[in-house]
């Protein structure tokens, strides 16, 4: 059998390692081993980054096609796909499957796994079994849910706001619940790794003042995850035990004020966890706009040290702005005002990160390739996101705006225009790296162009029927929402086009793929200095390093040799 | 279809008016910088694209302390001042001028219950029929909330199942229909017409068609529409049919009457109540509204006023002393209606209301809440 494994994964001469590198050599991470067991049982921090980028795609997938119904649907005003109740369960299915299962582990499960030891010289993860094990915990974690939307979904709304979910719903809220407090576990497992490779592992000569901004930004994420994730575990926890006696007919109250609960107490354990994961999903996105934007600008970034820190101040004023989801549900004003304020510094940080990034580029000497567009896409779609954010900060507009599709546009805006661009431009950045191969160069800009005007299509529309006040979750409308509804849809279908062409450019590329070489975009960082793709122990020797990341005017990198672009 | 599209939404409150104003100033300043901001990135990619043939040689520049200042400076400016402009908006939306009617609304799945101080009642919903027909032109719901023009009324908004949300884009109002507890707003309608109203927080199967609407109108029409509206209580008239006087009855009824009363009390008279200072065992003290009445009633022992015994049963939603969420709301209207001197004789029974039709009054007391009215809420 594993034989078989051993052909299949050999296919494409690009990635047979007697072709990629000289004899004598150790065999590239993926020719170290072929059977299934030399994949389920690793420990190599690379396979494992694979292993999640495969499940990754396939729960995007899954949440994309969700996503393409709920759309569709709402092309008629009174639903033109499903019933009321099927709608429901697919726009939570969506949401569980594309915040928990995709966009939460994406970069730090995937990227974060891959490249932070190689990024600061390290040969593996700190932990590398407890790595391994959070790709099995997460594994358990889909399969609850995959259970829960299979057995007939969920129909509460990602959000899962109790005494709905807890005491009205009759669909399957503890074995999705299930799934969010278990998957939860491998975000912590992820973070801890991280938090201590990046402390403990760095290469000599790798300061803090020079290590990359993609560590920088990780490192911030995994605080995030090791001290938010716990207060969702307790959140959903409680929501199953209230949940679970209630069949029983002699219910736990918690949060249903009938049996002697408090309702906002969910929103607000809840929502203290899933601000701050709002940044889980984007400040990883942040750290790879600035590898991209230096390297095909070829300039240092612009204040380092601005940048660095303000990803750790987005990870810590984020903890202290949750109830600024709830500034309708009857909270106190004075809290109101206090969470406005705090809401309105965590901007800045975001604010300071754009402008230099856009300082980054001048005077450079700029290229455009497929990682270029997807980050000046990503610059361009995040600031929308970001300011829009304002108007749901700012008190007096919330009102009107809240529970609206403005708040669905503002978050898809940050959530795909930001972290799924990123995402598609570190996956672009380094799949060179992690295949060994390049894909086409006109149909990856092609495919990137087309994602972000589908994009722009699908969302700009929602703005408009939020501040006339259309609610999320509806299926049946008004008929004056009905011609932005249709233009949203349609802009669905172009990003849809966008995202096939990817996929196909990109599983072409592994078989006839041009083989990439070391650093094809002539870029600085350590994880450029190895074989494409890397060894299984990543570093030959240990590498020195003596120069701060994005020396591109000095044509330097990390290690002190020539960064040739050419 | 087309033609039904606006590109203003229209405003027929003042608070829709300030909303308004904020959201285009926090449009302008966003879109500007964002514009701003474009234009620098498109035009250092055209600038400094990389021409054929060219040296590949960059400045170094690491960064400018100055710079990065002023934009951590400038940014905060603005947004203290749109975080200042709109917690005066939020401020003005929160709270409700003084002495304005109350109209309670109250949520479940998936229907809206509208009581109006005279004890008029209305039900909003609707249902996909009603959805496919208006694409026709013509809309039917279960109901209309009619408000007088340029007349304040307050608005006090809780569920009886799960969270709801009370939401009008046309009055830029929303409010959360929290269960357990009330939530208030207010609204001083400027334009006459037909709005729509939303349930903006997801509640269900339904939740999409937990909407209705709300009718602006003269106020001669309003009185004349309150006039010609079912009320629950056994009268007719505005009078006798009104919430405080329905919460009356239920005083009595429920023998609230035994303990709180001036001539053999075993509990504190109830007379002024409302918006007074409560001193309480333990030595702390708060103000008496609306949701601490609710609490009172609903859980006596959570506060214990100074000088009583907490003997009282609680009245909870289930159970033998059950009290309806729309019950409670009459109760509650009583006690804030009951001024000095007000509070009935213990030897009184409860008197039925003038014009009433109905038979002794123990038995209809038995259905406080009427059979007809069981039979719309079925619907």
């Amino acid at each position: 059998m594993s034989t078989d494994y051993g052909h299949t994964a050999k296919s494409g001469a690009s990635l047979d390692h007697h072709d990629s590198h000289p004899h004598g050599h150790a065999p590239s991470y993926l020719h170290d081993g072929y059977g299934w067991r030399s994949w389920l049982f690793t420990v190599d921090h690379k396979r494992i980054g694979i292993m999640y980028l495969v499940m990754i795609l396939a729960f995007f997938l899954v949440g994309g096609v969700l996503a393409g119904l709920v759309r569709f649907n709402l092309v008629s005003p009174t639903g033109a796909l499903v019933d009321n109740d099927t709608y429901n369960k697919l726009f939570t299915a969506h949401g569980v499957v594309m915040l928990f299962f995709v966009l939460i582990p994406s970069i730090p499960g995937v990227m974060g796994n891959f490249f932070v030891p190689i990024m600061i010289g390290a040969k593996d993860m700190a932990f590398p079994k407890l790595n391994l094990a959070s790709w099995y915990v997460w594994m358990a974690g889909s399969g609850f849910a995959v259970w829960a939307i299979l057995a007939g979904g969920i129909d509460t709304g990602w959000t899962l706001y109790p005494p709905y979910s807890s005491r009205s719903s009759h669909s399957n809220v503890v074995p999705g619940a299930m799934g969010v407090f278990v998957a939860g576990f491998s975000s912590i497992m992820t973070g801890l790794n991280i938090i201590i490779t990046v402390h403990r592992m760095r290469a000599p000569g790798m300061t803090w003042g020079r290590l990359p901004l993609f560590i920088w930004a990780t490192y911030a994420t995994s605080l995030i995850q090791v001290l938010a994730t716990p207060v969702l575990a307790i959140a959903v926890f409680l929501l199953m035990i209230e949940t679970a006696t209630g069949w029983t007919g002699n219910p736990v109250g918690i949060f249903d004020p009938a049996i002697g609960g408090d309702p906002i107490l969910f929103q607000h354990l809840f929502w203290f966890y899933s601000h701050p994961a709002v940044y889980i999903m984007i400040l990883p996105g942040m750290g790879v706009i600035s590898e991209i934007l230096t390297c095909f600008s070829r300039k240092n970034i612009f204040g380092y040290q601005a940048i660095a820190w303000s990803s750790v101040g987005i990870a810590v004023v984020g903890f202290i702005v949750w109830a600024h989801h709830m500034f309708v549900a009857g909270i106190s004003y004075y809290a109101a005002l206090l969470f406005s304020l705090l809401s309105m510094l965590v901007a800045v940080p975001s604010a300071i990160k754009v402008f230099n990034w856009t300082s980054t580029l001048y005077r450079g000497s700029i290229t455009f390739q497929a990682p270029m567009v997807f980050a000046l896409g990503f610059m361009v779609l995040f600031t929308i996101g970001g300011v829009t954010g304002l108007f749901l900060a700012t008190l007096g507009t919330d009102i009107h705006l809240h529970d609206t599709y403005f708040v669905v546009a503002h978050f898809h805006f940050v959530m795909v225009g930001g972290m799924v661009l990123a995402f598609m431009a570190a996956l672009h950045f380094w799949w060179p790296k992690m295949t060994g191969v390049m894909y086409s160069d006109f149909w990856s800009r092609t495919a990137a162009i087309t994602i972000i005007i589908g994009y722009i299509l699908t969302f700009m529309p929602q703005f408009y029927l939020g501040y006339h006040g259309m609610p999320r979750r509806y299926p049946n409308y008004p008929p004056e929402f009905r011609v932005f509804n249709v233009l949203s849809t349609a802009g669905y279908t172009v990003q849809l086009a966008g995202f096939l062409m990817s996929a196909s450019y990109l599983l072409v590329s592994l078989f006839n793929g041009k083989k990439a070489g070391p650093n094809p975009w002539g870029a600085t960082g350590l994880e450029w200095a190895i074989p494409s793709p890397p060894i299984t122990h990543n570093f030959d020797k240990t590498p020195v390093v003596v120069a701060a990341p994005y020396e591109y005017s000095l044509n330097l990198t990390q290690t002190g040799e020539k960064a040739d672009v050419r | 279809m087309i033609l039904q599209t606006t590109i203003f939404p229209e405003q027929a409150t003042e608070m829709a008016w300030h909303i308004d104003l904020l959201f285009w100033f926090i449009t302008i300043v966003t879109t500007a910088v964002s514009l701003g901001i474009y234009a620098a990135v498109f035009g250092f990619c055209v600038v400094y694209r990389r021409k054929e043939g060219e040296a590949v040689q960059t400045p170094r520049i690491v960064g400018s302390h100055r710079l990065e200042l002023l934009w951590t400076i400038a940014p905060l400016a603005v947004f203290l001042v749109m975080f200042a402009w709109g917690a005066w908006v939020y401020n003005m939306a929160m709270h409700a001028p003084d002495d304005v009617p109350e109209v309670y609304v109250v949520g479940k799945q998936w229907m809206w219950k509208v009581q109006y101080p005279g004890g008029q009642r209305v039900i909003l919903g609707a249902n996909s029929a009603d959805y496919a027909k208006d694409i026709g032109g013509e809309a039917q719901f279960e109901g209309v909330m009619v408000l007088p023009v340029g007349k304040p009324v307050k608005v006090i908004v809780t569920s009886e199942d799960v969270i709801h949300d009370f939401g009008i884009p046309a009055f830029r109002s929303k409010i959360d229909a929290v269960p357990g507890r009330y939530v208030t707003t207010w609204y001083k309608p400027t334009k006459t017409g037909e709005y729509h109203i939303f349930c903006d927080q997801y509640c269900g199967t339904n939740h999409s068609l937990m909407v209705g609407k709300v009718r602006v109108v003269e106020q001669a029409e309003y009185e004349a529409w309150l006039e010609g509206t079912y009320k629950t209580g056994p009268g007719k008239n505005s009078v006798d049919g009104s919430l405080a006087h329905q919460g009356r009855q239920l005083f009595m009824k429920l023998n609230c009457i035994q303990c709180h009363n001036g001539e053999a009390p075993r509990a504190p008279l109830l007379e002024d109540v409302h918006k007074s200072l409560r001193p309480f065992k333990g030595g702390t003290t708060a103000f008496a509204d609306e949701n601490y009445l609710r609490e009172s009633i609903r859980k006596p022992r959570a506060k214990v006023r100074e000088g009583w015994d907490p003997i009282m049963p609680a009245y909870g939603t289930t159970g033998d002393n059950a009290l309806s969420e729309d019950d409670l709301v009459k109760v509650i209207a009583y006690i804030k209606s009951l001024r000095k001197g007000e509070t009935p004789n213990l030897t009184q029974n409860w008197v039925p209301p003038i014009g009433s039709d109905t038979g002794p009054a123990a038995e209809d007391a038995k259905t406080p809440a009427g059979p007809k009215s069981a039979a719309e809420e079925k619907k």
